[in-house]
């Protein structure tokens, strides 16, 4: 039981890791208040759901309505990759190719209608074409499954069930460091400082002779395809997809209250952002119905979790908005060399 | 011997962490006209706003009747007889005149507002004629004579004029110098005024103060002033400190 | 019939985007908690309803006061930050804490009032209680009646009063205002008190065109932004002006969309808001109230 906690800790802290470094160089970064986060990792979703699940009923022929079609073409391939585990981690891989080209191009679009609009006018807009979106494909089954669901590739066919978390933990965590070393060397290129500039001050950016726009642009386009592969690990995790799972509270709301916790601007604070969060859910998620039951509590535990932690929330930004562990200056090599001087 | 009406001690001002304002001393006499003249960027105008609690105060106090009101919020210091008209934004674009010099007496009761509306629009009879338009459409000159109407409904002992005249013609330029000199004379209003048209205002004054880079350059009556060797120099704004 | 929908539902809209601009325009805040304000006063209505049998229509200046409180309370919380210069997206975090806060305080309520009475009030409409004259529904008059009195209400306090003059000052220039002797900060915890009421007072309308849920507030809340920048977040009429259009091309365009391509194409009512909204922005960032239409007409002229 307590093995298993941990396998879920380390599950959830990869998910989400990986989307709160996305949202980190979007928000933290290049202040771009992006409500929309959970566009992203449904776009992770709808390329499993949506594309590869259709990729796998035009390869096994089967034809019919797309729900149970999938339901079909994924136990097919779930025999397969039974049998031949590099079918499975082919198919991750695809996965991961579709949803970040899909992320790129849907963050590109996205950000479009408002890449020229003030901060608030932008946030606002981030969350009502995500939450738009988000309404379509629960409504709409024939995206991916809605509300009803569809199933995906059980990836991990070949592992037993009883080894299959820890196995998955693993590979989400590998991915997770992968995305935290891109993060890490893209954000001290200029590019990364130009972003930071740009957070604090649009027009030196502007007089500088960036355009705010491709950039705003292009850190979408590459936070949304780093977002949706956290939606297809995710989905392949579940192995199946129900569109209500991506709510705006999961996938937006939790990563920026993780972002400011650990320290926005701070890829580093953010782990520890990410950790606390999960530890608290996980252990929220196993033990509610005990804490219900011992406390008495006349209601579903999950929304005391929405009032803890929208008091969570208050909190951080009443006393430490800079997070647990705050940003860190920028150094460029002029500046270190500075420093050296001063402490000789 | 003069009757002190405010007296700054060692203020240092500015916006957030930004001082604009270092060390000021100086003080604003009863009945008189006062004059901060100095180069663009000098600080004149957030002295004013500093007087009326519009900055951050970092130190220093300002004596007005005897009380340091240094850190009294604005909205209270309406109360205090002192009035402040900015140099922008200085009426509701969105209210019309009248609605503009009600809201100037805001402090004041119903009959003591409609007294002084009488008294500003007997000073600038101008105004009589627009009363229903919004102060959005009226021309440069119109507005800036609601702004001193405004600043007269007030009631205030203490004027604080923050470019009266600027953008308007010299003719019209003439007309509000009239009016302030007239404040006095006949209302024995203290005026503190802070002019780009150093000269003109100088003649018309008591009292001066340069202010370059956010520090008292120079001081004196007004005549001092204008005879002052560096007055040319700094008033045409072409040396900083 | 559609159109009887329609315009119920844009009064509604009127009542919420009031509410949201009034807020913006005093404290600066986008108010991501507007529709929860709204579903807070549904759940009391049925409170009422369940357990004294008050008619929701009978309840409404109570749902007033209780969405007052509540507007209060918001603002309250968001003060410390406000008062520190805090970033506009720091304050809108903030209202997505709070709607997140208030989704947990009506689900758990919802449950807590399902035990009281006995059955499940997870989901609720009030459709059922409406009463109708000529064959329109009761609401149609209720809710027109409801936003032409408060319009009146609020049209007297803005035009009429001294505090509405100085709230209408405020607005415009808050530091000029503060330099007349008016106290914003006592105009900006008016606007919040009153933009909870209005909200509250469209809860207790809503069950009567939808049914409830504790997260239909997050549901409505792209409506309700759509119709305030649509209508332009500077000027209180723009929510006016907004509603009208986002409530009735949405129930409209919707409603046609669903004749001609079945009864799936219902729930793309949020996307045509959506799209009229992000229209608005990139022709006209301020909002229809935001155009200066002489600029506009000399332009067409001199063409
Ligand atoms: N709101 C503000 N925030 C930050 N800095 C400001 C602000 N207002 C003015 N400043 C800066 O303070 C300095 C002094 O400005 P101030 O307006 O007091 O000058 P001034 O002497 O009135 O000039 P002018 O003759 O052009 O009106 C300038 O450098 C200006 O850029
Ligand atoms: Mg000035």
């Amino acid at each position: 039981m307590s093995f298993d906690i941990i396998s879920m800790i380390l599950l959830w802290f990869g998910l989400y890791y990986i989307v709160s470094l996305s949202l980190n160089m979007e928000f933290g970064y290049a202040g771009i208040p992006n409500f929309g986060k959970a566009l992203s990792v449904l776009v992770g979703a709808i390329a499993v759901g949506g594309i590869l699940d259709r990729l796998l009923m035009l390869y096994f022929k089967i034809n019919g309505d797309f729900i149970t079609g999938s339901t079909y073409a994924t136990s097919a391939i779930n025999t397969i990759i039974a049998s031949h585990p590099i079918v499975g981690i082919g198919i991750l891989i695809l996965a991961i190719i579709l949803a970040s080209i899909l992320g790129l191009i849907v963050g590109a679009i996205f950000i479009l209608p408002s890449a020229k609009l003030k901060e608030d006018y932008l946030g606002i807009t981030l969350l009502a074409i995500s939450e738009a979106v988000f309404l379509i494909c629960t409504y709409n089954l024939n995206i991916i499954g809605g509300y009803y669901g569809i199933s995906t590739p059980d990836i991990l066919a070949f592992v037993s069930g009883e080894y299959r978390g820890w196995v998955f933990a693993g590979i989400v965590l590998i991915i997770a460091f992968l995305v935290f070393l891109f993060f890490e060397r893209l954000l001290n290129t200029p590019f990364g400082r130009v972003l930071r500039a740009m957070r604090e001050n649009e027009n030196t950016v502007r007089a500088f002779g960036r355009n705010i726009m491709m950039l705003r642009i292009k850190t979408m386009a590459i936070g949304s395809a780093i977002g949706a592969i956290a939606g297809v690990l995710y989905s392949l995790y579940t192995v199946n997809i129900i569109a209500n799972a991506f709510t705006r509270v999961d996938w937006t709301f939790f990563p920026f209250l993780m972002v400011l916790l650990g320290g926005k601007g701070n890829n580093k604070g953010v782990a520890l952002g990410v950790l606390c969060y999960v530890v608290i859910k996980v252990l929220l998620d196993i033990y509610k119905y005990n804490i219900k039951y011992a406390l008495n509590i006349p209601f579903e535990p999950v929304w005391l979790s929405y009032m803890l932690f929208g008091v969570l929330m208050l909190l951080i930004l009443y006393y430490k908005p800079s997070g647990l562990i705050p940003e860190k200056p920028i150094l460029t090599p002029p500046m270190k060399k500075k420093i050296a001087e001063i402490k000789q | 011997m003069v009757i002190r009406m405010i007296k700054i001690k060692n203020l240092n001002a500015g916006y957030g962490k930004l001082q604009i304002l270092f060390d000021i001393n100086a003080k604003v006499e009863k009945g008189k006209i006062t004059t901060v003249v100095g180069p663009n960027g000098s600080g004149k105008s957030t002295f004013l706003k500093t007087l009326f609690g519009l900055t951050k105060i970092y130190s220093g106090e300002i004596i007005f009747n005897n009380k340091n009101i240094a850190h009294v919020p604005p909205h209270q210091k309406a109360r205090m007889k002192i009035a402040y008209l900015p140099q922008t934004n200085n009426v509701f674009a969105d209210l019309t005149v009248e609605e503009n010099l009600k809201i100037a007496g805001y402090v004041l009761d119903k009959d003591k507002v409609k007294e002084r509306i009488e008294i500003a629009l007997n000073i600038f009879p101008e105004l009589k004629n627009i009363l229903k338009r919004k102060a959005g459409t009226l021309s440069g000159g119109q507005r800036q004579f609601l702004a001193m109407g405004m600043a007269l409904v007030r009631d205030a002992e203490v004027l604080m004029l923050d470019e009266p005249t600027a953008q308007l013609s010299p003719k019209l330029a003439e007309v509000i110098f009239g009016k302030i000199v007239e404040m006095r004379d006949e209302f024995g209003l203290t005026i503190l005024l802070v002019e780009q048209n150093a000269k003109r205002a100088l003649e018309i004054s008591d009292n001066g103060y340069m202010f370059v880079s956010g520090k008292v350059a120079f001081e004196g009556t007004a005549e001092e002033l204008l005879n002052h060797e560096k007055f040319k120099e700094y008033s045409l704004g072409i040396t900083a400190l | 019939m559609i159109i009887e929908g329609a315009i119920i539902y844009s009064n509604l809209l009127v009542l919420l985007a009031l509410g949201l601009t009034l807020t913006y325009i005093t404290t600066n805040v986008p108010n991501f908690a507007q529709g929860s304000y709204a579903i807070v006063g549904s759940y009391v209505a049925l409170t009422l309803l369940k357990l004294f049998g008050i008619c929701p229509y009978l309840s409404l200046p109570v749902l007033f006061i209780v969405g007052a409180i509540v507007g209060l309370l918001t603002y309250l919380s968001l003060k410390p930050l406000i008062k520190r210069n805090a970033s506009v997206e720091m304050l809108m975090i903030a209202t997505l804490a709070i709607d997140l806060i208030l989704l947990g305080v009506i689900g758990a309520y919802s449950e807590v009032l399902s035990q009281i009475v006995g059955s499940t009030q997870a989901k609720f409409v009030f459709a059922n209680l409406d009463f109708s004259i000529f064959g329109f529904r009761g609401i149609l008059f209720v809710s027109t009646l409801v936003v032409i009195l408060l319009l009146f209400g609020l049209y007297l306090l803005l035009y009429k009063t001294k505090f509405g003059i100085a709230l209408r000052a405020s607005m415009e220039n808050p530091s000029l205002a503060q330099t007349m002797g008016i106290d914003v900060e006592k105009t900006r915890l008016f606007s919040w008190i009153l933009s909870g009421a209005l909200a509250g007072v469209a809860g207790g309308l809503l069950p009567f065109m939808q049914e409830i849920v504790p997260a239909t507030g997050d549901l409505i809340i792209i409506s309700i932004f759509a119709a305030s920048i649509v209508g332009g977040l500077r000027h209180i009429s723009g929510a006016l002006i907004g509603g009208y259009i986002i409530g009735i091309s949405e129930s409209l365009i919707t409603y046609y969309l669903a004749m001609a391509f079945g009864a799936g194409f219902l729930v793309y009512g949020k996307v045509v808001s959506l799209i009229i909204m992000i229209a608005t922005l990139l022709i006209a960032p301020y909002g229809i109230t935001g155009v200066d239409w002489k600029k506009v007409r000399k332009r067409l002229f001199s063409q």
